[in-house]
This record gives C-alpha cells, sequence and structure tokens, in this order.
C-alpha cells in the first residue's frame, strides 16, 4: 500500500482546505473520524463534479441541439463511435473508482484490527434493550466509555439481529445471536451520544437507544463503582422497593410494562399488585405475591388476556441455583407493589423493604463490604479463601475473560446473560438440559470450557463457539487454568474440587 | 420494410379483434399479456405508492404521526403496525413492481414488435407467467389479510422465523412470482435467439434487445436462488430444521448469503430493462445514431455477470471476514464502471443531434441525472470504511430510491410514454405529459435527497420514531412525496383521457428507427402483415421524415424487398 501512503498526505492536504471541508456528514469523536471524513469529502467532490458535469452537459446540448422547425430538422454528421474516446471514458472512472477502493480498504484495516490492551465492554441486545458489562463486574443501561481508552466491545444478541451504531463515534456492526461479535473504538472527546439500533428487530426498533457516556476516566471509574453494587448507594443500603426499580431499568422491563397505566406490549404494573387480572384462558387470578413471581420466572405459563406471548425469559436472571433467595426478584415485586394502590400484605414479599429494620441485617456488622457479601451481591471477590499462589492466575483469568470475549455472555455479578452467570457457580450444583444436577467442579468447567454444547445447563441455549482451538492442549492448559482460577474466585464455595489442581 | 397501413384494409387490431372476456383472460396473444401485466403491475405500483405516503405521514413528527401511543394502545404495538406497513411497501414494490414492471409488460407489448415476429416464443409459457404472477400476488393479499408480515421486505433470520405474522404465505407467494420471473427469463432469450427476423444480426438488434437479454439471464440464473432460501425459510418455520438457527447448529447470516445472493443481481434486473429504454429514447428524440452501440450492449452483460458477484457488500458490518469485505468491495467498485459509460454514451448521442424534448426524452433525461445521483451514492456505500457509516442508515434508503424510483419506475414512465401511442393507438396531452415530468422530477429529488443528507448524521432506516433533530429533514421528505402523488395523478387523468378522448396515433408519431414503428398504432393480432427484412442500421434517421398529412413520421426510402408474402393467417402464433 505504499503507493497510497505517498498519495494521501497530497489528497489530505486538498481536501482540508476550509471551501472543501465536509459536507454531510457530522464530526466524529473517535479516531476513525478524521479518515472517514477525509475519504468522504473525497467521493463528495468526485460526485459533485460528476454530477455537474453530467447535468450540465444533459441541459447544455438539450438547448444547444434543440430541434427546430426549419432551421435544425437533422442532427450533424458526427460519428457514431469513438473507440480512444470510448476507452478514455471507462478507464478515468475505473482510476477513480480504484483509488477509492484503496484508500477504503486501508482504511478499514485499520478500524478492524483492535490495538493491544482495550478496555473490554461487554455488550448483550434483546429485544429492545441494550445491557452493557464491565470486567469489574457493574452491569448497566447506560453505555459508560472512558476518553482516550481504545474500547473493544464484545457483543451478543439474546433474540434476532440487533445494530451497534453510534453516529458520534463512527462505529456500526451487527450484532448477531450465537456469535460473539467485535468493535472497537476510541473516543477522542468526552461526550453524551446515543446508541441506535441500526438493523430491524421489531415493535420496538425505533425505540431501541442507549445514552452513551464518554466519561474523563476518574469519572469513569465513579460511574462503575456506583454501578457496581445496585443494592448500596453511598455506602447506605437502599431499600428493596429502590433496588427494584434499578432492577426493572437494568433489565429493561419498563420498555414494555408501563408504570403510568399506558397500554404497552405487556400489562402496565400501575396498580396491578392486589388486583385481579382477567387470564387469556378465562378465569381471574389476583396477582398477589406467588402470582407475580410465576409471571416473572415463567411467562407464557399464565397469559394475561389482551396480551400475546412475547415476554423473553427471565428465569435465568431470577431463578437459577446460585439466587435462591430471589432477593432480585423480590426487589422488583417491592417496587411494582409501590406502584399499586390494591397492595397489600398478601401481594408483597415476605421480606421487609427497608433491610435496616430486619432482624438480619442487625446482626451483619456494619461495612457494606461486609453486608454486600452476605447478600451475595458484590461484584468483588467473593472468596477471600483462595491460596496467595493463585491470585496472579486469577489476575490473568480475570485479563482473559474480558479480552477473549466471555464477558459478552457471562457477567460475573449474579445479572444473567446469554450464558450462565460466574458469580457464585463453582461449587454450586448446576442443573442441565438433561435434567441431571451436577456440581461445577474443576473437572465439570474445564469440559464446559472445552466442550460447549455437549452439556448445556437448563435455561440456556446450546450455543456457546467451541474455544478448543485456543484453549485446548498441555500449551494452553495455563490459560484454561487461569480462567478456572477466576471463576473460583467469584464464587463463595470455591474449594479444592473446584480449583485447578496446583503441584 | 413494410409501408404504413394500408388504408382500405379495415381497422382490426389486436385490441378490437376479439371483445370477449375469454378472449382476454385466455389470450396467448404478447400484447394482451402485457396489457394485464401492465395493469397488474399498476395496480401493485398504486397500492405500494399509497403505503409509501402513508410511511411518509407516519415521520412527519418525531413519535409518529399516524402509528403511536394512545390510551388503548402502546407506542410498540402501534410501530408494529407501522413495521407491516413500510414491509408490504418494500415487499410490493420490489417482487410485483420492480422486477416486473418493464421486463413483463413493457417487453411482452414490444420485444415481439422490436423482432418483427408475431409473439414469443412460447406464447402458453408467457400466459402462464402471468398466471403465477397472479398466484403469487392472491398469497401475498391472504396473508395480508391474515395477518401482515413485519419482517422487513429482507426476512431476515432469526427475526422472520419468529415473527408471529403469516411469513409462510408471504415467502410462498414470492416463490411463485419468482417462477414467474424465471419463465418470463426463459422466454425471451429464446425468443431473441430464435425469432429475430431474416438480416438482423445481433448487432443489428435494437440495445431495448440487449438489456432484456441481459436481464433474461439475470432472471433465469438467480431467481432459483431466492425459491430455495425462502423454501427453507418456510421449512424452518414449520419443522425448526435449523439451517438459521445457531441454537440448533445453524447461521442466522447464511439467510443474508442467499438472499443477497438472488436480490443484488436483482437490482440489475430492475435497472438493466431500465438503461435499455432509455437507449432507445435517447437516439430516436436525437434524430442521430445511438454513440458507441457495442459499448452499450457489452456493458450490458459485464453489469449482468459481474452483478453475481457483489452480494456479499450488503453484509459489511455483520462480521464476514475482512477478505471478503475486500473482495466484494473491489468487484462492486468495479460494477460502477459500466454504468458510467453507459451514461456518456447517452450523452455523446445527444451532443450535435437535434433534440425534441418531448415527454419520453424528459423521462430520459430526468433518468440520467437520477441515476447519477443514485450511482454515485452508491460509489460511497460500496467503499467498506465509508459503509460502516453509513450502513442500514436512511443514506442506505435514499441512494436506493434514487436508483429504483429514479432510476427505473422513471424509466418505464418514459417507455410508456414512448410506446404508449403504439399499444393503445392514441396520443396523450403532450402539455400535461411533460409538466407531469418536471413536477415528478422534483417530486423525487425532494423527497430523497433529504433522506440521504439524514442518513449521513445518523438516523437509521426502518423506524417508525425518530431523534427530534431529524425532523426538519423528514417533513421535506414527506413534501416531496406529497408532490409525487400530485404527479401521478395528473399522470392517471392524461392517460386515462387519452384511451377515451385521445387523438387519434400515427404509426410512427416519434420518428423511430426500430421495426415497432413500421406497423400499425395499435398493431394488429399478428404485428406485421409481411416478416421484415433487416438490412440496415435500426438507429439510421437519415429516411425517417416527417409527413405533416400524417401527423407522423414515415420512411422516405424504398422498403426492402420482403420474404415472399405469406398472409400471416397461413402461419399462425398460435396453434
Amino acid at each position: 500500500m505504499m503507493s497510497i501512503d505517498a498519495f494521501s498526505p497530497m489528497l489530505t492536504q486538498v481536501f482540508a482546505h476550509p471551501l472543501l471541508g465536509s459536507y454531510g456528514l457530522p464530526n466524529s469523536d473517535s479516531t476513525f473520524g478524521p479518515k472517514i471524513q477525509f475519504l468522504w469529502n473525497f467521493w463528495f467532490w468526485v460526485s459533485v463534479f460528476f454530477t455537474v458535469l453530467i447535468t450540465g452537459l444533459a441541459v447544455f446540448f438539450s438547448i444547444k441541439y434543440r430541434f427546430r422547425k426549419g432551421v435544425r430538422e437533422v442532427a450533424d454528421p458526427s460519428a457514431d463511435h469513438n473507440t480512444p474516446l470510448e476507452i478514455t471514458w471507462s478507464i478515468i472512472p475505473l482510476i477513480i473508482m480504484m483509488v477509492m477502493f484503496a484508500l477504503g480498504f486501508k482504511y478499514y484495516m485499520d478500524m478492524e484490527q483492535p490495538p493491544s490492551g482495550c478496555y473490554n465492554i461487554g455488550v448483550l441486545a434483546w429485544k429492545w434493550h441494550w445491557q452493557f458489562t464491565y470486567p469489574d463486574g457493574a452491569t448497566t443501561s447506560t453505555l459508560y466509555m472512558p476518553v482516550d481508552t481504545p474500547v473493544k466491545f464484545s457483543m451478543t444478541s439474546k433474540d434476532v439481529l440487533h445494530g451497534f451504531w453510534i453516529p458520534d463515534l463512527s462505529i456500526q456492526r451487527d450484532v448477531i445471536p450465537g456469535r460473539t461479535m467485535t468493535v472497537w473504538v476510541k473516543a477522542i472527546h468526552t461526550g453524551h451520544f446515543k446508541l441506535q439500533c441500526a438493523e430491524y428487530c421489531g415493535d420496538g426498533h425505533s425505540e431501541m437507544l442507549a445514552n452513551v457516556e464518554v466519561l474523563p476516566i476518574p469519572e469513569f471509574k465513579k460511574k462503575l463503582a456506583q454501578a457496581a453494587d445496585i443494592w448500596v448507594h453511598n455506602g447506605k443500603i437502599l431499600p428493596l422497593h429502590v433496588v427494584g426499580k434499578k432492577i426493572a431499568e437494568l433489565e429493561g422491563c419498563l420498555g414494555c410494562h408501563s408504570v403510568n397505566g399506558a397500554r404497552g406490549t405487556g400489562p402496565t404494573w400501575k396498580n396491578l399488585a392486589g388486583s385481579h387480572v382477567k387470564l387469556a384462558s378465562g378465569h381471574t387470578a389476583t396477582a398477589d405475591y406467588a402470582y407475580l413471581r410465576q409471571a416473572i420466572l415463567y411467562p407464557g405459563r399464565k397469559m394475561v388476556a389482551g396480551f400475546s406471548n412475547v415476554m423473553p425469559n427471565y428465569y435465568t436472571d431470577f431463578g437459577g441455583a446460585a439466587h435462591k433467595k430471589h432477593r432480585k426478584l423480590d426487589a422488583l415485586i417491592w417496587y411494582i407493589n409501590t406502584l399499586s394502590k390494591h397492595a397489600s400484605k398478601a401481594s408483597r414479599p415476605p421480606v421487609p423493604d427497608h433491610p435496616g429494620k430486619s432482624k438480619a441485617s442487625k446482626t451483619t456488622s456494619n461495612s457494606s463490604g461486609k453486608k454486600s457479601a452476605k447478600m451475595g451481591t458484590s461484584a468483588a471477590m467473593a472468596n477471600k479463601k483462595l491460596p496467595a499462589a493463585a491470585l496472579p492466575m486469577v489476575a490473568v483469568g480475570k485479563k482473559l475473560y474480558a479480552s477473549m470475549g466471555c464477558i459478552a455472555c457471562h457477567t460475573v455479578n449474579g445479572q444473567a446473560g446469554v450464558g450462565p452467570t460466574w458469580k457464585n457457580l463453582a461449587g454450586y450444583p448446576v442443573k442441565l438440559t438433561n435434567g441431571k444436577t451436577v456440581a461445577a467442579d474443576y473437572k465439570f468447567l474445564r469440559f464446559m470450557i472445552l466442550y460447549p454444547g455437549k452439556k448445556v445447563v437448563a435455561g440456556f441455549q446450546p450455543i456457546m463457539p467451541s474455544y478448543s482451538s485456543a484453549l485446548a492442549g498441555t500449551k494452553n492448559v495455563k490459560k484454561l487454568d487461569s480462567l478456572i482460577w477466576y471463576i473460583n474466585s467469584l464464587s463463595d464455595k470455591a474449594s479444592a474440587s473446584t480449583e485447578p489442581p496446583t503441584k | 420494410m413494410t409501408a404504413v397501413n394500408v388504408p382500405d384494409k379495415p381497422k382490426i387490431n389486436y385490441l378490437n379483434c376479439d371483445k370477449t372476456i375469454k378472449s382476454w383472460l385466455l389470450t396467448l396473444d404478447h400484447k394482451r399479456i402485457g396489457i394485464m401485466y401492465l395493469i397488474s403491475t399498476l395496480t401493485a405500483f398504486f397500492i405500494g405508492g399509497m403505503l409509501a405516503e402513508v410511511i411518509r405521514t407516519q415521520l412527519l413528527v418525531p413519535k409518529g404521526l399516524i402509528f403511536h401511543a394512545t390510551k388503548h394502545m402502546s407506542s410498540f404495538a402501534a410501530y408494529k403496525h407501522y413495521n407491516q406497513v413500510f414491509t408490504l411497501h418494500g415487499i410490493i414494490m420490489v417482487f410485483m413492481v420492480l422486477i416486473p414492471i418493464i421486463v413483463a409488460s413493457l417487453g411482452n407489448l414490444v420485444i415481439p414488435l422490436l423482432l418483427g415476429a408475431k409473439d414469443v416464443a412460447f406464447p402458453r409459457l408467457n400466459l402462464m407467467s402471468f398466471y403465477l404472477y397472479v398466484a403469487g400476488a392472491a398469497m401475498a393479499i391472504i396473508s395480508t389479510i391474515a395477518g401482515a408480515v413485519d419482517t422487513g421486505w429482507t426476512f431476515y433470520t432469526p427475526f422472520s422465523i419468529q415473527s408471529e405474522t403469516y411469513v409462510c404465505w408471504m415467502v410462498g407467494g414470492i416463490v411463485l412470482i419468482g417462477f414467474s420471473s424465471i419463465f418470463t427469463g426463459i422466454n425471451f432469450i429464446v425468443t431473441i435467439h430464435k425469432m429475430r427476423p431474416p438480416g438482423m444480426t445481433w448487432f443489428r438488434m435494437p440495445l431495448f434487445l440487449w438489456g432484456i437479454y441481459a436481464t433474461s439471464i439475470i432472471q433465469v440464473a438467480a431467481t432459483p436462488v431466492i425459491g430455495v432460501t425462502l423454501l427453507l425459510l418456510i421449512l424452518e418455520r414449520t419443522m425448526h430444521i435449523g439451517f438459521f438457527n445457531a441454537a440448533l447448529g445453524g447461521s442466522p447470516v447464511l439467510f443474508q448469503d442467499f438472499f443477497w445472493f438472488y436480490s443484488h443481481p436483482a437490482v440489475y434486473i430492475m435497472i438493466l430493462p431500465a438503461m435499455a429504454i432509455i437507449s432507445e429514447i435517447v437516439p430516436t428524440f436525437s434524430r442521430k445514431h445511438i454513440f458507441g452501440y457495442e459499448f452499450i450492449a457489452f456493458s450490458s452483460l459485464a453489469i449482468a455477470l459481474i452483478g453475481f458477484l457483489v452480494w456479499g457488500h450488503h453484509m459489511f458490518v455483520n462480521g464476514q471476514s475482512a477478505e471478503l469485505d475486500t473482495i466484494f468491495s473491489l468487484l462492486t467498485f468495479l460494477v460502477a464502471v459500466p454504468s458510467a459509460v453507459k451514461v456518456f454514451n447517452w450523452l455523446a448521442t445527444m451532443y450535435k443531434g437535434a433534440i425534441k424534448l418531448d415527454t419520453p426524452m424528459l423521462y430520459a433525461l430526468s433518468f440520467i441525472i437520477l441515476f447519477t445521483v443514485g450511482g454515485l451514492t452508491g460509489v460511497v456505500l460500496g467503499c467498506i470504511a465509508e459503509d460502516v457509516v453509513l450502513h442500514d442508515t436512511y443514506f442506505v434508503v435514499g441512494h436506493f430510491h434514487y436508483v429504483m424510483f429514479g432510476g427505473t419506475i422513471i424509466a418505464f414512465l418514459g417507455g410508456l410514454h414512448y410506446w404508449w401511442p403504439k399499444f393503445t393507438g392514441k396520443m396523450y396531452n403532450e402539455t400535461m405529459g411533460r409538466i407531469t415530468c418536471v413536477l415528478l422530477f422534483i417530486g423525487v429529488n425532494v423527497t430523497f435527497f433529504p433522506q440521504l443528507i439524514v442518513g449521513a448524521e445518523g438516523m437509521p432506516r426502518r423506524y417508525a420514531s425518530y431523534l427530534p433533530q431529524y425532523q426538519p429533514y423528514m417533513i421535506a421528505s414527506t413534501v416531496g412525496a406529497y408532490i409525487q402523488l400530485v404527479a401521478f395523478l395528473m399522470m392517471a387523468g392524461y392517460l386515462l383521457h387519452s384511451i377515451f378522448r385521445g387523438k387519434k396515433a400515427p404509426d410512427n408519431p416519434w420518428g423511430g428507427a426500430t421495426l415497432e414503428w413500421t406497423t400499425a398504432s395499435p398493431p394488429s393480432h399478428y404485428n406485421f402483415d409481411d416478416t421484415p427484412l433487416v438490412i440496415e442500421d435500426c438507429y439510421d434517421y437519415s429516411n425517417v421524415k416527417y409527413d405533416e398529412s400524417i401527423g407522423g413520421y414515415v420512411r422516405t426510402d424504398v422498403p426492402p424487398k420482403t420474404e415472399p408474402a405469406t398472409p400471416p393467417e397461413m402461419t399462425p402464433a398460435h396453434t
């Protein structure tokens, strides 16, 4: 590509002239911006030239050579072909096309290859919501990005195709179920942008937007720390219904369920708890605690009259072996109760809204870290018993988790993704689709990573790509073990049987 | 060639030779089948156009003017109806209008006339094509009434597998329409090969036939792929086999490859016949030989062949490998060159001509300008790095409407006005024709140019609602759509008027030198009294002169020797 390199500085200079500046394409706040802008300008002026030339000639000929009765009734004699001329006007467009192709190719190659040392963010899309996972365990519905840092996104979808499209950062990539799609970008300015879904995905496609905040690094870290623990704010434990509201936003519930009584894709939550609900079967049910629980965990079992069965399965987000207490579910149901005038003891969860008033919280110490640990929600390492020698392995595993794209499907904070969360996975019993329940020990974890699809965890789809080429074999055993060490570090039931063998 | 109508013969033509309904429905006459195609495709165009007006009206305000949240309906439930509307608009316009409107309707009307032949090679197959089209359209209507499809005309998986609308019926209808298109293609390939009159070598063929020939090759070779793809989609929906389902080991992206393997060449099914019409109109109204006949003829074939190899440029951002992106981008740039060559050739044809700006010529000029914009905006989309910021935005919508509307539809209208006197026997009001063309040209630009700008600013396509900053462009675009509506209503008015009250058309109103102008307007059932003998160039206008007494053009040279005259009844086209 030497010739282009020699060629482009000259062109860049020409098109940097203010008069030939940008028309049409807005400024981009990423490092891709200037190149895309330059190529756009090149194309733009080539196009203007040819449009003016062709339109001009068509109009000019139509006037100059117009038919005039008695004056100009027949054409002047002229050649009906001229091979050198025709070859010339074939070759000139061909050369222009090849220049544009070469520049587009060269710039695209830069955009394709992420530099080393990217910050990794996982992106999970589903109808009609975006969720972002960060290596430190936070999950958000607003995309926070550090400025001046290359960021790599590992993305996947729960259901249909979506399009990850941030016009202001000049990045777009389809998000495809069953695949981990990657794209990277380096933002050069802080700012607030919009992420818009670009690939048609159904009813809510045009509202499948997310806010994007490019922040200075300290502020970015602060935001993540706040988002990391949804149960706590500024060191204070939040009432459950406040947490429930956060969960509703994070999980995208509010896209379909309104809180103001408006009819949505699903029933409104206003005055829902404790009310009488007409079912499609013709029966009437009372929306008590048990009903609400079931409606969230098993959507479609009892359909509400007048709605169709489109709710995604949230079983893995709220159910699952690692969340026996369903605290998140209770928090969400508390929130739904606060929206209803019919709420009663029967519709409220059996746990109190304010943890401070409960016996359990009095017995815990005042340190919020310990409290969160007890709740099993903190993104911080849950397992303090790991051998010191393992800590470097954990750190390597954590890096691999982000850079290999595990982050697209597996969270580390208990939030369900396309795959099971790694929070409290090691050592816990796991129910498989074949009906068996097995303990997630070292052998099991190894097997699941190397041979995905052979055994599948209940509630999930067999869509994980095989990592055996990257992780199998003796030379990769360190990598694989590091990942499993990291998974161990996230579990409070890690033990010798779940940890990789140390010898 | 044969002279004008012999005055003492009774004026029996293909329209009045038999007036029963049965004689229309079971006709084997290419002209009548062409008329039936014309009525069908124009009906589809009307429905698709009204849906477009609904789309544009919806987008006047950011949250939607027609489909929006109400007391009884959520915004998403309302937007679902918008999605159904744009899906139907796309399906109708692509499969029922753009693909057949030139090839099947105008093609059927004029191809045998351009060849001096009595009919196409396989008249019964021709009628079957038409009824397959009707059956496909009927299935589409059933699907729409039962539960209108909301997948977008591209039927991307896995959405089209999960959609609760009547996808199978719609897709089945499109498969039937596909067969219609294949049969038409076979018919025209054989017709052009076997039914050229004595003396008409390949390079004495009118360029319209070259364009149709290239198109027919694509129809025959590419359409089976969409048939298979859509059948796979039906199997997937009914039996959950898993071709396109990641959880069952399939790939959602595979569908896109299959789909575009047809649908990109399909774009050339739409645009090649359009270019072919322009290659007829421009020399006739410039009174000058077409410039660079062979370049134009070969560029049609080049476009048809390279057009098969560029489908991947629809998938630059779906994760296909960088190597594939590169190859598809390169081939896309290559296919742009023959299109540019044609534009220059048309301009060179006008150079030093004696240009009459009648309605067909105004459409041809509109085509040249609009197609230039459409082509150039396509070039930037073919550029991989730029496609990343333009993919799936309104820029793409603007681009393909410039090509499909500004190209195919405008050229079709040019052809319709050009051959209207021939197959109806009536002249339309020329002044109204010119005014309407100018109005339509303005309407197209006001509609689609703002879409290019708003797309470059980042607005994604297929949005039922949008961010407020895009509103000015959306309003402008809607105003353009209303201007188009007015223009089309005017056109419907003066064309219908011409059928009932129009002046009688002469045999050769524009001074064309191709064979269709040597027979009567409208032609007789057998088209020609004698098989013509072609010894000269069909773009030589030196012997075609205006005759005041007829109000049309006549040939002033001695008609060349014809084949021994055999009454057409002795060698019937249909037995």
